[in-house]
């Protein structure tokens, strides 16, 4: 077990207010970070610590500060806290427990990128992550670490937090900015990306709340200490939500490349007595799953996706034995069919045929002939849709029906759910 | 430029240019639902798979940019499958009515599904249940279980048009384009996203269950109401005109129409419809009742000679047609006494007239008393689309109201009625003081300041007259001092100053191409001949003369005077007691003709269908009266108002503009002055398709004048009166009017009894209506 960063302090009582966050060691990142660095010193500093993007595309953050077009145009920071996707609930913890260590974190990135007007956007649902948010912002106001001049170093930040509708589309970041704007969380055309047109026209960086919150220790420990944990490619912490079969479900902080088992079994506790795994999404709703033969896997960006999954946002979903997979394959490309937004035809009526086909087989009533479409509207879905919505939606699907078509053909033979499922709560949800 | 491969086949286009509209160009088919050129880009349908070279998927031909040495390809197996999957996808919840929907046989569902689709379908789930034949307002319904939802309807109506009225609700598979809170859409423009919406999602309600592409002929034309002559289809269905679309045109028009016009076309089947002949208010034979006139024509030109035959034309007459008379009225008649009915007194001579394409370039538009979109609505469009083209979009409204709007953003330079003439002319002398023609225009202002018009912004309004790259100067005619000074304006300016008159009749170039003056004092001339027992027969072709005169005494004066007023129209004069006899005239889509419009552009309109009841032909009626007269036309000699050498624009002549001093305008004293405008509403012949849209309160006044007249805040009747004339008009609540100022108009019954000068108003009484 290593050291939280990130998640360090969360048992200190009263660490989401400003006087005992900062007797902790708050906010002294930010003044160092005005006292010794340039803007671009920070920019360059990111840069060499690799940190990637921890919102689920890890993307690498350096890279995406320096598309910032030198134009002259006001800039905006965008913080994505819309955090919708099923198994993944780190950034609800971030905000609701520590909200300071985010704002220390905006204002460092806003300097970096020389941000005058930065925004939260807090998922819809996340009412107490939003007031935390609030009240905490205004605690920074009062403290002169937001407004004009902060510090006397002539560097302005306003701040504000914005709550969505409850949408996990607006999770994608063009969607994000056009429902921030006010308008149909829809996504966006790109190009152009939000560095060069985002929030109303200007550059905009948009980042992940785990991503900005790593910005107050990188500054304080440096690039070096950054790259000395994780993997060459994939440096650094990564918090993991660990939900499902597991004895001590939650949120751990553990450098890449961590192996999944040790995840499981030493940070959530393994599974309960006498179960085994039947399969892992390691990285969300969104990804394929991982078989147990696959425990060993490090759990880093590059491995997993040659292990045929994805880390995306680090929602770690432990299935055991005693799941039904087409009940949980169903659930989840439900969850697809409500969140699609409804903008692209693959998207908006692949994943209500593909719910319906579930919805169906799972009770029992599905025929030979459905397991073919399923894998046919998926293979009309992937790679057509505007957005990555649609081809989220296919990750697990995709993968139960080729490691488990015998359970989608056990429904089909015994017209119910061999693993003895509840029938009922699974209609017309 | 770019040079890419489609399908084998090289092309070069330039930069930007998206794959589609390559493979448009080299006639390679590329479906499509949410790409129109106008509104750009979305990728929302899917359905425009295409396979490029290099890419790891395939992409969508409307949002994928060309770029150098590109390689498509719209056709092979992968693109195949995802063609037909996403019509598979379109499907699953598409209810499959063809048979009872108004686009069976014209829909992009259908023919992209007979060609690229599934031939059976998979889907063995219910299917998502949605409104059908719901209202978006009283002309458009929308049926959401058939819409394909490709936003091409939200996206005019918001993005292009600037109204966003539409939206889409829900989400998901539940998505459903609807309209703001269920409120009707009352922008004028909902129309269009009936001809923009490629399946049976968004149809016509006038049109609804009245005809299908095979039980109907589509003819071209071009819409009659208003100068611009947007160019259109009419659908006949058995001899009866029951659609109108709009008709593209490729590089010059989207094919846009306002709802006035698209939906005005039962004009022809008005209750009002002149069907049979009257002579002294009796009805009777076709026959009777032109041997009639004609006999009272030959009188007259006996006992009085030629000139005492006036002819006046209007109302929606073809270009041939104006001929036709004139060369009656000059080879049989002996007059030249032939003018046009104007409700303005400006003209602009063809030399300065400019095109739709002057509005693509423009830098500067100059609303002169005009508001586009009250009185031209598709030119408003095509000034939208510029300011969407090119934001930077100077707008400056000079008038006695405000003129730039929400939509149309920009400058207003608010003068006292009757002084924009003067305001431009000082403008102007603010720059070039030492100017010959300048000097003229204001030699006798004196020291003459224009109210309300601080000497800073004249200064300001100079500059950028005579500064702006590209000015485009749109006029509504009412002050004719101002054609004057745009012609001294066009002197002045080295670089182009297309000017486009919006005022009408629509085809009033082409009855002046066909040989009538369009020159407001060779009408009044007539009257005043009339009034004064000089002309003793007038013949009336198309107007409404005392509706349509701005001064009502001076008709009336000469009705009662002149021994025969023959009227030709499609329906009644108003007030037709002093009407000798009444001729049912054919009108619009049931003859051949050309119309000219604000651009000088000739537009062919096809004749659709035959006139009903003794309704005929302008022809007809001179033939038979020429022989009474005994001298038959010969008609052997076809005429055509093209020209070779400029094509469907008038020639342009050489100008005499001659350019008189500026006579100062009175002080006008403080109380309520009539400005009388347009509106597109209150023009052309009545519809009853229209009916429920025609504005109650056409009338504006400035709020804080309503709070004091009594009327509160919501639209009211009141009573105008100016000396012993008084009329009730209804009034709505417009900030955009100024304190001080009654805006009506023309067209509204009754408002030619006011003359210019104050008028006062009063509240009406309840039981009162106009």
């Amino acid at each position: 077990m290593t050291q939280h960063y990130l998640l360090r302090n969360l048992d200190v009582e009263g660490i989401d207010r400003i006087d005992v966050y900062e007797a902790n060691g708050g906010y002294a990142a930010m003044k160092e970070a005005f006292k010794t660095f340039k803007p671009e010193e920070l920019v360059a500093m990111v840069k060499k610590s690799g940190l990637r993007g921890r919102g689920g595309a890890g993307f690498p953050t350096g890279m995406k500060w320096g598309f910032l077009p030198n134009d002259g145009r006001s800039r905006y920071l965008v913080v994505n806290s819309d955090e919708a996707e099923p198994g993944t609930f780190k950034d609800r913890e971030l905000i609701e427990e520590n909200p300071h260590q985010l704002i220390e974190g905006i204002i460092i990135s806003s300097y970096a990128t020389q941000a005058s007007e930065a925004y939260i956007y807090c998922r819809g649902e996340f009412r107490r992550g939003a007031e935390q948010l609030k009240r905490a912002v205004q605690e920074a106001y009062d403290h002169g670490y937001l407004g004009a001049n902060i510090l006397g170093t002539g560097f302005s930040l306003e701040l504000k937090v914005y709550r969505g509708a409850g949408a996990y589309i607006c999770g994608e970041e063009s969607a994000l900015l056009e429902s921030l704007e006010g308008k149909r969380g829809n996504p966006r055309l790109k190009p152009p990306f939000p560095a060069v047109a985002g929030l109303y026209g200007g550059p905009t960086v948009v980042n992940n709340v785990e991503t900005i919150c790593n910005l107050p220790p990188l500054v304080t420990y440096g690039a070096d200490w950054y790259t000395s944990m994780g993997t060459e490619k994939s440096p650094g912490l990564k918090i993991m939500s660990v939900s499902g079969r597991v004895q001590r479900p939650g949120n751990y902080e553990i450098p890449l490349g961590t192996p999944l088992r040790s995840l499981i079994e030493d940070y959530a506790g393994g599974l309960l007595p006498g179960r085994t795994v039947k399969a892992v999404i390691p990285g969300g709703s969104s990804v394929p799953l991982l078989m147990p033969d696959q425990l060993d896997t490090p759990l880093d960006y590059e491995s997993i996706v040659k292990a045929g999954s994805m880390l995306g946002s680090g929602g770690c979903i432990v299935l055991d034995d005693q799941v039904c997979m087409v009940g949980a394959t169903a659930r989840l490309v439900k969850f697809y069919r409500e969140e699609s937004c409804g903008k692209c035809t693959p998207c908006r009526e692949g994943t209500y045929w593909m719910t319906d086909v579930l919805d169906r087989l799972e009770m029992g009533m599905g025929e030979a002939h459905d397991m073919e479409i399923l894998a046919d509207v998926a293979d009309n879905i992937a790679g057509k849709c505007f957005c990555p919505l649609g081809d989220a939606s296919l990750g697990v699907l995709v993968s139960a029906l080729k490691h488990f078509r015998h359970e989608f053909e056990a429904h089909v033979a015994e017209h119910t759910c061999p693993m003895g499922a509840r029938l009922y709560d699974t209609v017309n949800h | 430029m770019i040079r890419l491969t489609i399908d084998g086949q090289e092309i070069t286009v330039p930069e930007g240019t998206m794959i589609v509209d390559a493979a448009a160009k080299l006639g390679v088919d590329v479906p499509i639902y949410c790409y129109h050129q106008a509104l750009g880009p979305l990728g929302a349908c899917r359905m425009c798979l295409v396979e490029v070279e290099k890419m790891p998927k395939l992409a969508t031909a409307c949002t994928t940019a060309v770029s150098e040495g590109m390689v498509v390809r719209s056709k092979g197996p992968a693109v195949d499958k995802g063609r037909r999957g996403v019509l598979e996808f379109l499907l699953i919840n598409h209810p499959l009515d063809c048979p009872v929907c108004d686009k069976g046989g014209e829909c992009y569902l259908q023919d992209y599904t007979f060609e690229y689709g599934p031939g059976g379908g998979r889907f063995q789930e219910p299917k998502i249940q949605k409104v059908k034949d719901g209202p978006i307002n009283e002309f458009v319904l929308v049926d959401q279980e058939r819409c394909v939802l490709c936003q091409r309807c939200v996206r005019f109506m918001g993005e292009y048009v600037g109204e966003g009225q539409l939206l889409l609700e829900g989400r998901g598979v539940e998505t459903v384009v609807t309209t703001v809170d269920q409120v009707p859409a009352t922008s004028q423009f909902t129309g269009n996203v009936i001809d923009l919406c490629p399946v049976g999602a968004l149809l016509s309600a006038p049109y609804h269950h009245k005809g299908r592409p095979w039980n109907i002929e589509r003819e071209e034309s071009v819409c009659p109401h208003c100068p611009v002559g947007c160019t259109s289809k009419v659908t006949a269905r058995e001899g009866h005109v029951i659609r109108m679309e709009g008709r593209p045109i490729p590089d010059r028009e989207w094919g846009w129409l306002c709802d006035r016009g698209r939906f005005g076309y039962d004009f022809g089947y008005h209750p009002e419809r002149l069907l049979a002949s009257r002579v002294q208010g009796n009805e009777t034979s076709a026959a009777l009742a032109t041997r009639q006139v004609g006999e009272w024509l030959k009188t007259t030109v006996e006992q009085h000679g030629g000139s005492s035959v006036g002819v006046i034309v209007g109302g929606m007459h073809t270009t041939e047609e104006a001929y036709q008379l004139k060369r009656f009225a000059t080879e049989v008649i002996g007059t030249e006494k032939l003018a046009i009915s104007r409700s303005e007194a400006g003209y602009l001579p063809r030399a300065l007239n400019g095109t739709f394409e002057d509005i693509k370039k423009a830098d500067t538009v100059l609303l002169l008393g005009t508001d586009p979109y009250d009185a031209v609505p598709v030119v408003h469009l095509k000034l939208r689309e510029r300011l969407l083209r090119y934001p930077a979009l100077k707008v400056i409204g000079i008038g006695p109201t405000a003129l730039t709007r929400d939509t149309l953003p920009g400058q207003d330079v608010i003068t006292a009625p009757e002084q924009s003439a003067v305001v431009m002319a000082l403008a102007m002398a603010t720059q070039r003081p030492d100017d010959a023609q300048v000097k003229t225009l204001i030699h006798d202002l004196g020291s003459f300041r224009p109210q309300g018009v601080l000497p800073e912004m004249l200064t300001q309004l100079g500059a950028q007259l005579l500064r702006a790259d590209h000015l485009v100067c749109l006029w509504d005619g009412l002050e004719p001092a101002m054609g004057m000074v745009l012609a001294v304006l066009a002197d002045l300016r080295e670089k182009p100053t297309p000017m486009l008159p919006t005022f009408g009749p629509g085809n009033w170039r082409g009855w002046e191409r066909g040989g009538f003056s369009a020159h407001f004092e060779d009408l009044t001339r007539i009257l005043e001949e009339a009034r004064d027992g000089v002309i003793k027969t007038l013949l009336v072709f198309g107007a409404d003369l005392l509706e349509e005169y701005p001064d009502r005494s001076l008709v009336q004066a000469a009705f009662e005077r002149l021994d025969h007023v023959v009227v030709e129209g499609l329906r009644p004069p108003v007030d037709s007691t002093q009407v000798d006899a009444l001729l049912p005239g054919a009108g619009w889509a049931e003859v051949y003709g050309t119309y000219i419009n604000m651009e000088a552009r000739l537009q062919v309109a096809m004749a659709s269908v035959q006139p009903p009841g003794q309704a005929r032909p302008v022809k007809t009626y001179l033939n038979t009266w020429a022989h009474i007269l005994g001298r038959p036309l010969n008609w052997e000699e076809d005429w055509d108002p093209f020209d070779d050498d400029s094509g469907d624009l008038l020639p342009i002549e050489t100008r005499h503009v001659e350019i008189e001093p500026l006579t100062t305008p009175p002080t006008t004293d403080a109380g309520m002055t009539l400005v009388i405008g347009s509106l597109i509403w209150e023009k052309g012949e009545p519809s009853e398709i229209l009916l429920p849209r025609v504005p109650e309160f056409p009338g504006r006044i400035n709020p804080q004048e309503a709070e004091e007249l009594g009327l509160g805040t919501e639209p009211g009747r009141i009573s105008v009166s100016q000396g012993d004339t008084h009329l009730v008009v209804g009034v709505s609540l417009d900030s955009r009017i100024p304190v001080g100022v009654l805006w009506i108009p023309q067209g509204v019954l009754g408002v030619n009894r006011l003359g210019k000068g104050p008028v006062q108003l009063s509240l009406a009484k309840e039981e009162v209506t106009a």
